[in-house]
């Protein structure tokens, strides 16, 4: 059972990488065991819970669920490419703000799916905002307080 | 400082988790970290006769491939019931061996039969694919309502009772229902509950062997409950030999109070080889 190796080349959070990995490996598995990003969470790995959504050239898709290979030249941003200059983004400040998390095992995932949401609709209703957010699972917060964040974020986006 | 009644505490933790600078479980590796793949029961009740894994152990990157018979040899206690309860008649309630990997039966489809530890999780996975455990499948029981008149599953708890338990006062009870104009009769079915949190279990032991000392990562809500467990009731090392670290934890709910056969093994085979042994999926 020889593994077949596959180069990938992406741009993660601004920077160049070039990687030879095994070819089924996952963005998922990418971001977190060759690169290190463990920011990206893995929380069912059958595209369920939401909680390893990162950006490919600007749209949130769910890492585990894509072959790294399959994405060769993209750009991917993950939650740990948000912060700049030391600040946070407005969607963590208001995810901070507004009580949005408690553990924080969905959260990277929750606030990259609604970056997006944000970034095609600046203005989104309560039940935009909940219908977008359909396939991120959160068990802690009871949502009410993640929607209130995303809110108070396209304020301030 | 302004009071702390009326006025808005942020919280510490907030930053680094929504920066993805958090530290799960899952997220620790050790230099020279080896993975652990389990192999579980497809069956609700089986024997089991017999675990062949000499091709798994030849496949590339295979460390060890462990079974029940390990788990015996090495004096291995089994998973505890952390509760006691007393039947009505005075008796203790009875609690049927679950081995941290099975050697004689499995009751349940997902029971630990052995574990496969390699240098990575695609080879521990791939070399599981090769063990072959060879079962004679029994009849389960699935309904709690016919247990009692089902096959009995362990030796020496007949009609598969552990408990009969009373809370209250029995003749009082009775003397109120003799009184009642009219008594209803109604089964009562409570609805299985599953704590379900959003970080799956996960469990990275790293062994000393300088120190000899187990340290366990794991995603736990009671880490001393771990280590006590861990060490007085599996056996797999003393107390001051094992320590159990949680990090943050992606939720638990009640979940993950109890330490489970995954990190009990994780412990014992980073010990055994005297490496660290991280715990995969599956
Ligand atoms: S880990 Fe990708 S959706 Fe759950
Ligand atoms: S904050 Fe714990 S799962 Fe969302």
């Amino acid at each position: 059972m020889g593994q077949f190796m596959i180069k990938v080349g992406l741009e993660v959070n601004g920077k160049k990488i070039q990687k030879e990995v095994p070819e089924h490996t996952l963005l998922s598995t990418f971001l977190r065991e060759h690169l290190n990003l463990t920011g990206t969470h893995v929380g069912c790995d059958t595209s369920q819970c939401g909680a390893c959504v990162v950006h490919v050239d600007g749209k949130s898709i769910k890492s585990c669920t894509a072959l790294a290979a399959d994405l060769n030249g993209s750009k991917v941003k993950t939650i740990e490419g948000l912060v700049k200059n030391g600040k946070m983004h407005p969607m963590q400040e208001a995810f901070k703000k507004l009580h949005g998390l408690q553990c924080g095992f969905c959260t990277p995932g929750m606030v990259m799916s609604a970056i997006d949401l944000l970034e095609h609709n600046s203005n989104p209703s309560d039940k935009e905002i909940r219908d977008w957010l359909e396939g991120n699972i959160c068990r802690c917060t009871g949502y009410q307080n993640i929607v209130a964040a995303v809110k108070e974020a396209a304020t301030k986006m | 400082m302004a009071s702390l009644v009326g006025s808005r505490v942020e919280r510490k933790e907030d930053k680094k988790l929504l920066t993805g600078r958090g530290k799960y479980t899952a997220d620790v590796t050790f230099a020279h970290q080896t993975y652990a793949y389990f192999i579980r029961s497809p069956h609700a009740r089986a024997e089991i006769k017999k675990v062949d894994f000499s091709k798994a152990i030849k496949a590339p990157g295979v460390v060890s491939v462990l079974t029940g018979k390990d788990i015996v040899d090495d004096k291995i206690g089994g998973l505890i019931a952390g509760w006691r309860i007393k039947s009505e008649d005075g008796s203790d309630m009875k609690v049927p061996p679950h081995p941290p990997l099975a050697s004689e039966t499995v009751n349940y489809v997902g029971d630990h039969v052995a574990v496969v530890i390699a240098e990575s999780l695609d080879e521990a996975r791939n070399a599981a694919d090769l063990v072959k455990v060879d079962y004679k499948v029994l009849k389960a029981v699935v309904d709690t309502s016919d247990a009692m008149k089902s096959d009995q599953i362990y030796k020496d708890i007949p009609k598969n009772l552990c408990f009969d338990w009373l809370l209250g006062d029995r003749a009082k009870v009775k003397e109120a229902f003799d009184k009642a104009d009219k008594v209803i009769k109604i089964d009562l079915i409570n609805n299985r509950l599953v704590p379900n949190a959003m970080e799956p279990r996960a469990a990275n032991a790293d062994y000393n062997p300088s120190t000899e000392e187990i340290t366990l990562y794991t995603t736990s809500q009671n880490p001393h409950l771990a280590r006590i467990i861990i060490s007085a009731f599996n056996g797999v090392a003393p107390e001051n030999k094992l320590r159990v670290i949680a990090p943050d934890v992606g939720g638990g709910f009640g979940s993950k109070i109890y330490p489970y056969a995954e990190e009990v093994v994780c412990s014992w085979a980073a010990k055994k080889n005297r490496k660290t042994s991280k715990m995969g999926c599956g």
